[in-house]
């Protein structure tokens, strides 16, 4: 039991930052590569969700084709297939280190929720913004839809945030490129010596118990920001009535 | 090539009998915990609430690894053999599944049915939110009791309104299932990987994986569709 806390106690660092005198790691890296997906794939999903809603059939085909295949696939298909594509192709020259490919599918992946949350937000528009938007004067189609946008995005948030809890969460995949994250880096720590079986319950509850925190935090404050989201749109409304 | 179609089109078998069985304990188990939240009864409703707390925060991975692979740990090892993977009710198993240890699989199901009941849960309390009161009010006016409101009223008018986003989860449930590969269950993503090992040929094969994936989840959606206009009373 005691050698058990001290094995765990020791190992704190590593979960968290990763190997000292190595790349960083463990649970800021989760973080991070959570990060970079939302914010590389946020603008790709402000153009995609654009094609989902535009009047064109060709645009809105691609952008439901590109949905469909990224909502479809499971995420670790996609990080080898991305690896193997980047790697064998060397598009732009990239360097084929497996972080690399890891943010290029975690982007493409979020990229594909939040355009249809984007859509989702645009489609419950209510009518009399769109039309008040015209009066004053918004003709241009760029204009009218960055009215849209922000309302989108004003409505959505919560399920914006609801959106990258799940990416947090689903970066553990990354683990079958062997980029060392948090289950990477639990996955080293253990190794393969059968005589550390008895740390394998305890670290990984350890492990479940980091990603929980981070999690169930940042859900916590998803709710709050939904009800306070509910009060405001109930004082606009009434406001505007 | 035919040996390498053959595993693959195992591993799709086994992707697919995955995904049902997990889809069914998981709406059963999911309609059981929003159905405690909504119990009034507050022992049920905090039991309900740590069950969704806890296995909607912890990824679905974290929970397949540690009860494959942390939890027998906690036996000293002869016991650990007779619980886990050698006794009569796992030979039974293994005779079916042809598995060498489905001790995994057991835990592979498990941890899949934990992560998506509990968002089931939610989402199913969030569709009973949505019946109106004097629905209710006219359940228990007419003299219906809480069992019959429930399963009269509650379970199919909930299911119906949360049924979009139900299936929305259900089939992340799919793709979660390539999971269990982690835990050497051979479904489609580990057959794709094994054939993979064994012609080198990454390309072609993650591609076929990938449209393979693609028809599971066109079919399944499919199915889900027709499923959720079936329940929905206004089609």
């Amino acid at each position: 039991m005691i050698d058990q806390l001290e094995f765990l106690i020791r190992n704190i660092p590593n979960l968290l930052f990763g190997f000292p005198g190595y790349r960083p790691g463990g649970l800021s890296l989760s973080l991070l590569l959570t990060l970079l997906a939302i914010g590389a794939g946020f603008p790709i999903a402000i153009i995609v969700s654009q094609g989902l809603d535009s009047q064109r059939l060709l645009f809105r085909r691609l952008a439901r084709l590109y949905v469909w295949v990224l909502r479809g696939i499971p995420l670790i298909l996609l990080l080898l297939l991305v690896h193997q594509m980047t790697g064998g192709l060397r598009i732009f020259g990239l360097d084929r280190r497996p972080i690399f490919s890891a943010v290029i599918a975690l982007t493409l992946y979020c990229s594909a929720y939040q355009a249809s949350i984007l859509l989702a937000g645009m489609r419950a528009i209510p009518k009399r913004l769109v039309e008040s938007a015209r009066l004053m004067g918004t003709k241009s189609g760029v204009s009218s839809r960055a009215v849209k946008l922000r309302y989108a995005l004003h409505v959505m948030l919560p399920a914006f945030v609801g959106q990258s809890i799940s990416m947090f969460k689903d970066t553990s995949v990354v683990i079958v490129l062997g980029v060392a994250e948090l289950m990477t880096v639990a996955r080293i720590i253990l190794g393969s010596d059968a005589s550390n079986a008895a740390n394998w319950v305890s670290l990984y509850l350890f492990v479940g118990a980091f990603y929980f925190a981070v999690a169930f935090t940042f859900s916590r404050f998803a709710a709050k920001l939904e009800r306070r989201q509910r009060n405001q749109d109930l004082i606009y409304s009434l406001s505007n009535y | 090539m035919s040996e390498e179609l053959d595993l693959l089109l195992i591993g799709l078998g086994v992707t697919a009998s995955l995904t049902v069985v997990t889809t069914l304990l998981a709406l059963v188990a999911g309609v059981a915990i929003g159905g405690f939240k909504i119990s009034g009864t507050k022992t049920l409703a905090r039991i309900a609430n740590l069950y969704i707390d806890l296995f909607r925060n912890i990824p679905a991975l974290v929970l397949i690894i540690f009860i494959a692979f942390g939890l027998p740990n906690i036996l000293p090892p002869d016991v650990r053999k007779t619980i886990f993977f050698d006794n009569q009710l796992v030979n039974i198993l293994q005779k079916i599944t042809g598995l060498s240890l489905p001790y995994y699989m057991l835990a592979a199901v498990t941890g899949l049915t934990l992560n998506t009941s509990a968002y089931l849960a939610e989402l199913f309390r969030a569709g009973v939110g949505t019946i109106s009161r004097s629905t209710l009010e006219a359940a228990r006016t007419l003299g219906a009791g809480p069992k019959v409101t429930f399963f009269q009223i509650l379970l199919p008018q909930g299911l119906a309104a949360s049924f979009p986003a139900i299936s929305t989860r259900l089939i992340h449930n799919m793709k979660n299932t390539s999971l269990a590969s982690f835990v050497a269950i051979p479904d489609l993503f580990h057959a794709s990987q094994a054939v993979i090992s064994r012609t080198f040929r990454a390309t072609e094969y993650l591609l076929l994986a990938t449209v393979l994936y693609l028809l599971l989840a066109f079919v399944f959606s499919g199915i889900l569709d027709r499923v959720g206009r079936q329940l929905s009373p206004s089609r």
